[in-house]
């Protein structure tokens, strides 16, 4: 099969099976997505970068760019959760047979919805520090603790929790990586609302939570090393698709420009059009990373820069689409007044968390900077 | 597309070579402004006069994407020469003519280093746009300003009015009625002259359709020159970042370093993705494609090259450190074709925007 002859297949199937419309009751929203994602496993159509022998497709990186591109352009739902973007790998790399044959095909269908139990509220940037404690009883342990930016954990049926089952000073080196049944007695779960007002997030505490040591991924106080696994470059696989969609809303803000009369101030041409030439770099960064990783098997540091790049831009994209609201900037998106629903007010207010979820923008210059440019470490890490 | 892949490497990394310990400086101040020998061995060992130009006129066949690269690397090292003005602004203007007569004349002198050129746009009111110079009867008249090479050129291509609009004409750099000077420029290592024509002898060069792309043309090629620019600027942060010890640590420890350089990384990554893909744009593609890779690429050059000083501190302000002479050629680069407000207004219009639908 050619990839030509794959692409057309994959869109039939996309085509013919599109699930609708998004259900606006939070509960049908998730049968509804649930049901999207065993109709995709049962066809064969799920996890492009997993091995075939855990459920997934088994596609070379041209054929994972090609899978991408189609799924995004079919806009069904994508994956519930964060467990097959980020716990899968690791996972898929050091998880037992056991473990692998238990819970990755549930995952990969829907069935079970992972979320991630990393963050917490002394330990963001600095995670080396989290104070979550499993305490070895046995063949099990017991974790208490807190975790906090959890996404999806008020559906989540396993968190893949970072815990410290080393000494309080031994930060990374004393910390190990659980699979924990979040429905576990003990474990409780809080919504927590953010500044647009919507609750995508949780608090998680433990108290006395029990876990088999069998749930355990890797070695005891080998967790930290499993953190950032990745199945290959599956993230770059899709580093079209974010730059086709911000190609989509730079023509939305575009249009309400020119509904409002703005266009007809030079000054905001000028804006416009610098949005216009970074919607497209991101786009010509995205080629040229596949193009790399296809010629020459890694990305160059283009792709190490670009998640900077596309934050930069989002964040001040929908600032400037409130600057051109004038007044109307002064509604919230539940007022009758507001224009197109309060899109572009909600917009700025949640992309302030662009540069600060999954790792604050200051991080990331660091780290390009000590990996990429090879600027030393600062004195003060340990 | 692999093997065209290791050609370019190849090309990109003798280029490279050929360039590394020659000297930006000791050249700049000289009589001609660059190395006689330095030119030589470009056009006859390493054939990059030659390498935007057909094979049947004595180049290599290439195109914008092996020039891009080649001006890449000179952007890197600022080693001043003709090359420029010759192979990127004439030559490049030369092939998309299709003028054979004036192919056929200029472009082997071009290929060999035989014949040194340029391209006059620029009016003395500073506009590109706005020309004044007016040609006809096989004559030019009028004055052009920040012509570079335009005080040296054996041969100059004006931009100039006639009655059916803009056209482009072969002028001899020492024929009569050609009255030149140099100008002294912030640019040290990149001359302009200034050039009054006085019912000077002309040759049309192709038909006046194909005049916009020789400004779209130049700016794609002052693009990939940018990025070359930008990244020396950004080398010389790091390495000196690792290399400068106060309060006993190299200052690249320091956070707020680290984040200059990364910012300037990521600013450098996109204007080269910018100007890769102009350069390897369809013709049709490249009015949008040259005003953002202008835009962009000289605003990533100009804050590389700023930063690279101020990461340098004390030392970075002196004459005889480099840092100015990237400075210098990233704010004349910046104003040569066009400001990138000009560039963005330009876009603005080309895609639609303030355009109703």
């Amino acid at each position: 099969m050619t990839d030509e002859e794959f692409r057309a297949r994959l869109r039939t199937f996309l085509t013919d099976n599109h699930p609708g419309h998004r259900p606006t009751d939070r509960a049908e929203r998730l049968a509804w997505q649930k049901a999207w994602l065993a109709t995709l496993f049962d066809a064969g159509y799920a996890g492009p970068s997993w091995p075939c022998e855990y459920g997934g497709m088994g596609l070379s990186f041209a054929r994972q760019v090609v899978y991408q591109d189609e799924y995004a352009t079919a806009r069904v739902p994508g994956p519930l959760g964060t467990g097959v973007g980020i716990a899968a790998p690791t996972l898929i790399r050091y998880g037992t047979p056991e473990q692998k044959s238990r819970f990755l095909r549930p995952m990969l269908r829907g069935d079970k919805v992972w979320a991630q139990g990393y963050s917490e509220p002394e330990a963001g940037s600095d995670l080396p520090a989290l104070r979550t404690t499993a305490r070895r009883q046995g063949d099990e342990y017991v974790v208490n603790g807190q975790k906090v930016w959890t996404s999806a954990a008020d559906i989540a049926d396993v968190l893949f929790t970072l815990v410290r089952t080393g000494t309080p000073e031994s930060r990374q080196h004393g910390i190990s990586y659980l699979l924990i049944d979040a429905h576990t007695p003990g474990v409780t779960v809080r919504p927590l609302r953010d500044l647009t007002g919507d609750a995508h997030f949780c608090e998680v505490f433990f108290t006395d939570v029990r876990v088999p040591v069998a749930d355990r991924v890797g070695e005891e106080n080998g967790g930290w090393p499993l953190v950032r696994t990745s199945l290959g470059h599956e993230r770059a696989a899709g580093a079209m698709n974010q730059a086709a969609l911000y190609r989509r809303v730079l023509d939305d803000l575009i249009e309400l420009a020119r509904e409002r009369g703005a266009t007809a101030d030079p000054l905001v041409c000028q804006r416009l059009a610098d949005f216009e030439t970074r919607v497209r770099i991101m786009r010509y960064t995205g080629m040229r990373t596949i193009a790399d990783i296809l010629a020459k098997g890694e990305p160059g540091p283009a792709s190490s820069t670009s998640r900077l790049f596309i934050v930069t831009f989002e964040q001040d994209l929908h600032e400037f689409a409130v600057d051109l609201l004038g007044a109307y900037g002064l509604l919230g998106r539940h007022d009758p007044h507001a224009v197109q629903r309060g899109r572009w007010v909600w917009g700025f207010l949640r992309t302030r968390a662009s540069t600060i979820g999954a790792g604050t923008a200051e991080i990331q210059r660091n780290t390009i900077a000590e990996q990429v440019l090879g600027l030393p470490r600062d004195p003060g890490d340990r | 597309m692999v093997n065209l892949r290791v050609e370019h490497d190849e090309l990109r990394a003798s280029v490279r070579r050929f360039l590394a310990d020659r000297s930006a400086r000791d050249w700049m101040e000289s009589e001609a402004g660059f190395d006689p020998e330095v030119w030589r061995l470009m056009a006859e060992q390493l054939g990059l006069c030659g390498i935007a130009v057909p094979e049947e006129h004595g180049g290599a066949g290439g195109g914008p994407v092996e020039l891009g690269i080649v001006l890449e690397e000179l952007g890197r090292s600022l080693v001043p020469s003709p090359f420029f003005a010759t192979v990127a602004l004439a030559g490049q203007a030369l092939v998309a003519s299709c003028d054979d007569a004036a192919r056929s004349r200029w472009l082997p002198g071009i290929a060999d280093g035989s014949l040194t050129a340029t391209v006059a746009v620029a009016e003395e009111s500073g506009s590109l746009a706005d020309v004044a110079t007016t040609a006809m009867a096989g004559t030019v008249s009028g004055t052009k300003m920040f012509v570079i090479d335009g005080h040296t050129a054996d041969l100059l291509l004006v931009v100039a009015g006639t009655e059916a609009g803009l056209g482009l004409f072969a002028v001899e750099g020492d024929a009569p009625g050609v009255h030149r000077t140099r100008l002294d420029t912030l640019d040290l290592t990149r001359r302009l002259g200034r050039v009054e024509f006085d019912g000077a002898p002309a040759v049309p060069v192709g038909d006046a359709a194909f005049v916009p792309g020789v400004l779209d043309r130049a700016v794609v090629a002052l693009a990939a020159e940018q990025v070359g620019g930008a990244q020396a600027c950004l080398d010389a942060a790091v390495a000196y970042a690792k290399a400068r010890v106060q309060f006993g640590r190299p200052i690249g420890a320091f956070q707020v370093i680290k984040h200059k350089c990364a910012d300037m990384l990521v600013r450098v990554e996109a204007a080269r993705s910018a100007a890769q893909h102009a350069a390897a744009a369809e013709p049709a593609e490249l009015p949008v494609v040259a005003a953002l890779a202008g835009a962009y690429c000289s605003a990533a050059y100009t804050h590389a090259a700023k930063e690279n000083l101020q990461i340098h501190g004390g030392i970075g302000y002196t004459w005889e450190h480099d840092a100015q002479l990237y400075l210098r050629r990233a704010k004349s680069s910046e104003l040569l074709f066009g400001s990138p407000v000009a560039h963005r207004a330009r876009l603005a219009g080309l895609v639609g925007i303030g355009a109703h639908q």
